[in-house]
């Protein structure tokens, strides 16, 4: 992004503004899919119940940003790199909205595991979500330092998060017909490792937008080849 | 009036002459997309211009086409030289003595117009120009459209009633003013004014019309009517218009030419040059970062 500055500086303040809410949602994004995977495998109800409750914040911040921007194109009639900035800004942060309404998801459904016995496969949750989460930091890197290459890469990583929420969804349907009297737990936890899938789709998105930022391309629903950054 | 028909282009103006060899065709990186010379109206080729006789250029070596059909934006800093070139596609720059294009040639059609034997004011007939501040004659309204009819030498009642009627409509001013043709048209409004000599423009069918900021004297509603004329406009007639409007220019032009100090920095369609521009000069000037 163009780092030279306007000659109306209020034009400079309220972009700067933006960029610093929407990385401060993605930070509180991640934290909380972190602290929703972290109740899960802590069998922590408590940190859950903060995590429900912390997802406010970021619907506050979706607002937030929204407003921010609808005013930047009203007072200041963004063009170029600006217009894309805001309007990358906006796209993204309804991804963001999306990934903490899934870590919700995700805390909610710990808890219902939580209130039964001790079930050891919810550790085959962990590399399914740290991947997701991998993708998450990078697709707000890329967002943050404009850099379309990191962005348009997300998409094939984002395969193998499929793959891996695959064979986790697998294994766990196996486990429902091998045990008896765990079937719902099971089924929560296909469902949480369906959410880090989402995180995963939702972070490319991310990305998607961080390569319109950067290089004013439209890279979505592209094959691979045409995806490539030259 | 001139009566050139589209395939029969601008043979009032003057035999056609060769071609100079192609000059300086501009660069890839200020004019990625060029305009092939089979869809130009205008095709302005390694033109440089000056006021002083050649001793300092204010328009330094341009070369771009503008298509036929299409509205072109010319932006740019005061003093880059949109205005200058624009004046040059209708040779208005011979009302000052020492002016003198310096290299290069203008051709519309294919047509040199600073060849000696082109008379300028048959090539105004057919590049018609309004002006930033409107400036109807201190006559009627049906008056002012008919002139340049007059002028060619038309007297016949119901054909000039035809061409007035026609060239308000196109001006979208007709029902406006219909009912008072005969009354001073400088007792229209400042938006109407600029659509009568719109309307006075358009009456003798030129080709190309040249618009000069031709709503920066305006409120946003006139404006909004001008531009909304200009689009409807471009279906008949070629328009170039010269803008420090830059939402104007993203509006209502198809392509647009970024100028700086007398060169051109970047041509390109307009959503180009206004969402993704390649020359860093032109994002610094569309985006509001020029000191």
């Amino acid at each position: 992004m163009n780092s030279a500055p306007h000659i109306i500086k209020d034009f400079d303040l309220a972009l700067a503004e933006l960029k610093n809410d929407v990385l401060t949602m993605a930070a509180k994004t991640r934290h909380n899919l972190e602290r929703a995977i972290q109740a899960l495998l802590g069998r922590d109800a408590e940190l859950s119940n903060s995590v429900i409750a912390d997802d406010d914040e970021v619907d506050e911040l979706e607002r937030v940003i929204d407003k921010a921007g609808m005013s930047l194109l009203v007072k200041y009639h963004p063009m170029a790199s600006d217009l894309r900035f805001v309007v990358s800004s906006m796209k993204i942060s309804m991804n963001l909205e999306r990934i903490s309404d899934h870590a919700t998801n995700i805390a909610k459904r710990a808890k219902k595991i939580i209130a039964t016995a001790e079930l050891i496969d919810v550790t085959l949750v962990e590399p399914v979500y740290t991947l997701a989460d991998e993708l998450l930091r990078d697709a707000i890197s890329s967002f943050s330092d404009g850099n379309g290459v990191l962005g348009a890469s997300l998409h094939v990583r984002d395969k193998e998060l499929d793959k891996l929420y695959k064979a986790a969804t697998a294994q766990f349907g196996d486990r429902i017909e091998d045990t008896q009297g765990r079937s719902q737990e099971y089924v929560h936890l296909i469902f949480i490792v369906r959410s880090l899938e989402r995180v995963g789709d939702l972070a490319s998105n991310i990305g998607e937008d961080s390569v319109y930022l950067d290089r004013a391309k439209d890279i979505r629903h592209m094959s691979r080849g045409e995806r490539e950054l030259t | 009036m001139v009566t050139t028909s589209p395939s029969d282009p601008m043979t009032e103006l003057a035999t056609p002459v060769e071609s100079p060899a192609k000059a300086s065709p501009s660069t890839k990186a200020n004019n990625p997309n060029p305009i092939a010379e089979q869809d130009a109206m205008i095709e302005i080729d390694d033109v440089s211009f000056s006021y002083d006789m050649g001793k300092t250029n204010v328009l330094k070596n341009i070369s771009f086409n503008i298509p036929a059909g299409k509205v072109t934006a010319l932006i740019g800093p005061s003093g880059c030289g949109k205005s200058t070139l624009l004046r040059c596609l209708n040779r208005m720059n011979d009302l000052v003595d020492t002016s003198k294009v310096t290299t290069g040639q203008i051709r519309i059609m294919g047509q040199d117009i600073n060849a000696h034997d082109v008379d300028p004011i048959e090539l105004r007939k057919q590049v018609g120009m309004v002006f930033q501040k409107y400036n109807p004659f201190p006559k009627s309204i049906y008056e002012n459209v008919a002139y340049g009819l007059r002028i060619q030498g038309i007297k016949n009642k119901a054909r000039l009633d035809e061409a007035v009627e026609k060239s308000l409509q196109r001006a979208a001013l007709w029902n406006e003013v219909k009912d008072r043709l005969n009354s001073s048209a400088l007792g229209l409004s400042g938006g109407q004014q600029q659509r009568l000599c719109i309307a006075r423009t358009i009456a003798v069918n030129p080709r190309i019309v040249l618009m000069d900021e031709p709503c920066s004297a305006l409120d946003p509603i006139a404006t909004a009517r001008i531009e909304e004329l200009i689009a409807e406009l471009q279906e008949e007639f070629t328009i170039v218009i010269v803008t420090h409007n830059m939402q104007q220019a993203t509006r209502v032009s198809d392509r647009t030419a970024f100028f700086y100090l007398g060169e051109l920095i970047e041509y390109d369609d307009t959503t180009t040059i206004f969402g993704n521009p390649s020359v860093t000069q032109t994002e610094d000037y569309v985006s509001g970062r020029f000191g």
